[in-house]
């Protein structure tokens, strides 16, 4: 192929000439060219090799769908060379071909062809079952596709929502009119066009055709109501008009996600054009006729030098005018609409050579042309569950129903003169206009914080276009020799006759079975032709068929445009500056980011225990609970009593689902006469307020309780250590004597100058500690002066881990951690803490039952548990074990080697049998080894009379 | 000691990038010290009554408090801590006046929450990018106030055009200001968003 001499259509600017190479050679194009377009000027034939047979494989369409067009594109694989536009240093090469596309070794798989045939996958490689991996090795070689460079950098991809009245898909003629007609009665509308131009088959038509579109397509691009977007596509339709479209190629961005909420949506996509089957079909030089009319009318290449057309319809004989134009020679023109047909291609593996007709003659030609019709492309139809039905006088499918907010334009809808499928565009997008418009205003109506809507809305629309016609066209598919149905796949209508022989004869079986229409044209040419064979297998119409169903997307989508960009919150307590600065390591904690130690955790834990330490807990979970009816909820939330908690008070609860499944724990003060604040875990805040929410809405909405989430109002310090009195009395105007402020009790005052601070007296890690809660936009300023003015009592951070090792020494469990979906409060040893003689709570059946049968329900127990040799510390989740059994007891849930005491410490669960003190358990390690250890008298490894707390 | 106590951003960073200062330009303002107190009453209360303000709206009270009803039964009064504690006491004797103080309270989430403004005529083009609402000035006018997520951060939003100038309110949860900082200026690097 060459280039031809300017042509009145093309999109080529010959000034910017773009240098390439395909295969390492040094090639040129122009800009607007894409890449085939490119390439087949520069005389290439053959783009590619077949997936499966490894066939020789040139232009069969020329566009976005064409099947032989995958190209490598630098590190970037399968890229559509028909659509791709070409830019200057592009390193363009063949995929999968071995040592290279001319000569290429796997074209071997075509001698044993007769072995790859329908479902081979299914019946080969099956034994022996151990030669598999070998065999997964040698089909690995073979797999289709361009190869992928791990190191190559992550592209940008962008995310956008979008509310606009109509989404218009496909900005053919009838697209455009239907864009405008839209716009002009007020609607807010998107143009979506799958090409890099909007036109359609406007852009390698006739001179009125193209000034036609020019027209259309400048008004559409002025127009303050169109937003057009190029090299985009409408990949799916999903409940309520949400529509997935992706664009391509955007300025800031290589692929934008766009979530469009549209009231209506305009389907416009034309007509996809199909192949016919026979003999040679995929021999380089069988081309489509619309890829011959664009390479021709859009980017000036010369196709072949000797052409022979099969036509069924006025593409095909418009095809043959253009060639004559360009002075291309037509040998024949093989006019189906007169019975005549052709056979075969036939030449070398490499090029068509001649073509053999239906009376048998052979026609010498480096190019044979087949115009036998169209695929409708219904998918966004399917997608609002349509179910298009077969019309054998047009040869080709149309939408059956549909919902009110989407309408059919366009090819899709039928057929007539340019005027008459610009007029019905723009009758349909005036319809689609007023429908939006009306739901516009029922939503605008509805909405409470919208804008006061004037008038009534209105009823829909009814449909009022007069629709398009349909002209005949023969049903042409198959002619009397086998040949490729599906170019993406490799299988041919003998591979269909043999799948429907065996018994595949539904078409989502042998669609299945064959792989036809699965690969990344995704139907656009192979459906129609797949069922029409299979219907020729069966003996049956294409009607009687039916067609597969079409699912999303559209086209095939990258993941990168599906990831978009990632929004993945993240959240930091007003301290974290100060934590990276003296280098915390950080760990994430749910969406926290949290110091996990500042470099020694062990240093941090005896700091704790001999002098003081401060740790930031902000994200412990805090809820500002205010109103007279406070105790009830309280009463029905926990599972202790709650009337009695004196202003000043703190109490430790635990919480426990309906089904007596404890859910958090915590501790919760009264502030004040009315007013309380409540702690649950990091992980349980929004669970706890969500709950507290449920029940006070549906349960008690006469109880007056108002609960604010204030997690991040307070930047939480807890100073612990037998020091931390000193420190904190530095600090506040607090009166911190024991007599005072005594353990469990809360005050409010001021902290370094800070005020309306409160401070607790609780201790998670065993020690004499205070909990501070300073508003945080002050938190930092505490902090520091903490540090300041603690520097000569050793005052040190201490981080998550130190926590976790300090709170297992004093027998802490961690909800969650420790319990697990099926624990029940008795098994955490607090039966105590469960108050039967309440009017209600959370649980309390469940919970009654638990404690009238624990022999017979035989829950596990929460139990400390020390190693036999104190030195080994056993996994997390290790397993506890009947001696010399696999008979499981129980499980490791928490474990450490604590500082304090030098030796391994652990928290399990274990069956009732296994739990009493000084039992001898089995532990399994994660390395298969068992090791012995004993359960403890209490839960606390380290006081566990509390000494050190109530100092 | 430590310096004396100022009230510290929950934006500890601004991210590098450039801004031509166009026209057009959102600009993208920390308004975090806004003192931020939350009133919580019954809809058919006196004091609902007196805020005169329904879910999904926003109205000035006492000529510089932001009243934004940003659930039912829940608003959010915004300004300075002055004409904010002057339109909370005068809520607090509407109560005892109505005779059920026990209706109302108030929660001082000034510290809790992050406040951004984000201006311009590229302001919703924007927030587009970062939140599903549907910004066309009908359906989000000057005064709506909604809940949605941004960025995957639940927050609310209030319109509240300034100097005639589309403008929006997003107050968020604090911990979460940094996050969704960054990835407002994400999403508006390509309308060379200011930071101002």
């Amino acid at each position: 192929m060459t280039r031809l001499p300017r042509q009145p259509g093309e999109v080529i600017d010959r000034s910017v000439p773009l240098r390439f190479t395909w295969n390492g050679k040094a090639t040129t194009g122009f800009s607007g060219d894409t890449i085939a377009s490119a390439l087949a000027a520069s005389d290439t034939r053959i783009f590619a090799r077949s997936m499966k047979y490894h066939r020789p494989r040139g232009l069969l369409t020329a566009d976005y769908w064409d099947p032989n067009g995958f190209v490598q594109v630098g590190d970037d694989p399968n890229v559509r060379s028909g659509h791709r536009l070409l830019e200057a240093g592009m390193e363009v090469s063949a995929q999968n071909v071995w040592p290279s596309l001319d000569f290429d070794i796997k074209a071997a798989n075509g001698l044993v062809g007769r072995f790859l045939t329908a479902g081979f996958y299914y019946k080969t490689f099956m034994k022996p079952a151990k030669l598999w991996p070998t065999y997964e090795k040698v089909l690995a070689r073979f797999a289709p596709g361009g190869t992928i460079d791990l190191d190559s950098p992550h592209r940008y991809h962008d995310k956008r929502y979008a509310h606009p009245d109509v989404v218009v898909a496909g900005g053919g003629p009838a697209g455009m009119a239907a864009a405008i007609a839209a716009a002009s009665v007020g609607a807010s509308v998107m143009l979506v066009e799958h090409n890099h131009h909007l036109g359609g088959a406007l852009l390698w038509g006739t001179d009125v055709d193209r000034a036609t579109g020019a027209r259309l397509a400048a008004e559409c691009m002025t127009s303050e109501n169109i937003e057009v977007l190029l090299d985009s596509t409408v990949t799916g339709r999903y409940e309520d008009n949400w529509v997935a479209i992706v664009q391509r190629s955007h300025p800031i961005a290589v692929e934008r996600l766009i979530k469009a909420r549209a009231k209506s949506l305009v389907v416009a996509p034309g007509l996809i054009e199909r192949p016919y089957v026979f003999a040679g079909n995929d021999k380089p030089g069988v081309m489509l006729s619309g890829a011959v009319r664009r390479l021709v009318n859009m980017y000036a290449v010369q196709p072949g030098s000797r052409a022979v057309v099969f036509t069924a319809n006025d593409d095909g004989d418009q095809t043959a005018r253009d060639l004559e134009r360009v002075g291309i020679e037509v040998a024949c023109t093989v006019d189906a609409r007169r019975g005549e047909n052709i056979v075969a291609a036939e030449g070398s593996t490499k090029s068509v050579e001649s073509v053999v007709l239906g009376d048998g003659s052979s026609i010498d030609a480096d190019l044979l042309i087949t115009a036998v019709g169209w695929t409708a492309p219904t998918s966004l139809l399917n997608l609002a569950g349509d179910r298009p039905a077969y019309d054998p006088a047009a040869a080709r499918f149309f939408s059956s129903r549909l919902p009110d907010n989407i309408l059919v334009t366009g090819g899709l809808a039928g057929d007539g003169s340019l005027d008459e499928l610009i007029e019905h565009g723009s009758a349909t997008g005036n319809l689609a206009a007023r429908r939006a418009l009306v739901v516009a205003a029922t939503l605008q109506k509805l909405t409470t914080r919208a804008a006061p809507l004037a008038g009534d809305p209105g009823e829909v629309p009814a449909d009022d276009r007069a629709p398009l016609g349909r002209n005949p066209h023969p049903e042409l598919h198959r002619s009397s020799t086998h040949g490729i149905v599906d170019y993406s796949e490799d299988v041919s209508s003998k591979d269909l006759f043999a799948a429907a022989k065996e018994g595949y004869d539904s078409v989502e079986l042998i669609k299945r079975f064959t792989t036809a229409t699965m690969g990344p044209a995704q139907g656009k040419l192979e459906t129609v032709n797949t069922v029409a064979v299979l219907a020729e297998a069966r003996g049956e119409t294409i009607a009687d068929v039916g067609t597969t169903v079409w699912r999303p997307p559209y086209a095939p989508i990258t993941l990168g445009a599906l990831g978009g960009r990632i929004f993945e919150p993240v959240r930091v307590s007003t301290v974290q500056s100060w934590h990276e600065a003296h280098n915390a390591t950080p760990i994430l904690a749910g969406q926290w980011i949290r110091p996990e130690h500042y470099g020694d955790p062990v240093g941090e834990v005896r700091n704790v225990r001999s002098g003081v330490g401060i740790i930031d807990v902000t994200p412990l979970g805090k809820l500002d609970l205010q109103g007279p009816d406070v105790p009830k909820l309280l009463n029905l939330l926990y599972t202790n009593k709650w009337v009695q908690l004196p202003i000043g008070g703190v109490r430790y609860g635990v919480m426990c689902a309906e089904d007596g499944v404890v859910m958090d724990d915590g501790v919760t003060a009264r502030l004040g006469e009315q007013h309380y604040l409540m702690t649950t875990t990091s992980s349980g805040a929004g669970g706890v307020w969500e709950w507290a929410e449920n029940w006070l809405q549906t349960a008690h909405p006469d109880w007056r309780v108002h609960v604010t989430p204030v997690t991040t109002a307070y930047t939480s310090i807890n100073v612990a250590g037998p020091k931390s009195r000193e420190l904190v009395s530095r600090l506040t105007d607090i009166d911190l004597d024991p007599q005072a402020f005594a353990y469990m009790q809360v005050r409010t005052g001021t902290v370094a100058g800070i005020d309306k601070c409160v401070m607790w007296r609780i201790g998670f890690t065993g020690e004499l500690s205070y909990e501070l809660h300073v508003p945080s936009g002050f938190g930092l300023h505490v902090w520091d002066t903490l540090m300041d003015v603690g520097a000569d009592l050793g005052v040190a951070p201490f981080g998550l881990e130190a926590q976790r090792v300090m709170r297992l020494e004093k027998g802490h469990f961690i909800v969650g951690q420790d319990t697990d979906g099926l624990t029940k409060m008795p098994s955490v040893g607090m039966n105590g803490l469960i108050k039967l003689d309440k009017d209600d709570f959370s649980g309390k059946v469940e919970l009654g039952l638990a404690l009238d049968h624990t022999a017979s329900l035989a829950l596990p127990r929460l139990v400390a548990i020390q190693t036999t040799d104190p030195n080994i510390v056993p996994e997390e989740a290790s397993q506890i074990v009947r001696a010399g059994t696999n008979e499981i007891l129980g499980r490791i849930t928490s474990s450490r080697m604590s500082p304090t005491l030098e030796r391994s410490i652990c928290l399990g669960q274990v069956l009732p049998e296994a739990a009493e003190p000084d039992t001898i358990l089995t532990v399994v390690m994660t390395t298969g080894e068992r090791i012995t250890a004993k359960v403890m008298q209490h839960h606390a490894h380290f006081d566990p009379e509390g000494d050190r707390l109530r100092v | 000691m430590s310096e004396p106590a100022t009230f510290a951003s929950p934006v500890v960073s601004i991210p590098d990038f450039h801004s031509g200062m166009g026209i057009a330009v959102p600009t993208l303002r920390d308004e975090s010290t806004t003192t931020k107190m939350l009133v919580r009453a019954d809809n058919d209360s006196a004091v609902a009554a007196s805020l005169g303000v329904s879910f999904g709206s926003a109205i000035l009270k006492g000529g510089n408090v932001l009243v934004a009803a940003t659930r039912p039964t829940e608003w959010l009064a915004l300004g300075d801590p002055a004409s904010v504690a002057a339109v909370i006491d005068q809520l607090v004797a509407v109560a005892e006046e109505s005779g059920n103080p026990n209706h109302m309270s108030t929660v001082d989430l000034t510290h809790g929450r992050a406040l951004f403004r984000i201006s311009g005529a590229a302001a919703a083009k924007t927030l587009e990018k970062v939140c599903s609402l549907d910004w066309a000035d009908n359906m989000m006018p000057d005064g709506a106030v909604a809940s949605a997520s941004v960025a995957k951060v639940t927050c609310d939003i209030i319109r509240n055009n300034q100097y005639e100038q589309t403008s929006y309110l997003i107050a968020s949860d604090r911990s979460s200001a940094q996050y969704l900082f960054d990835a407002i200026i994400d999403a508006g690097a390509e309308f060379d968003i200011a930071v101002v």
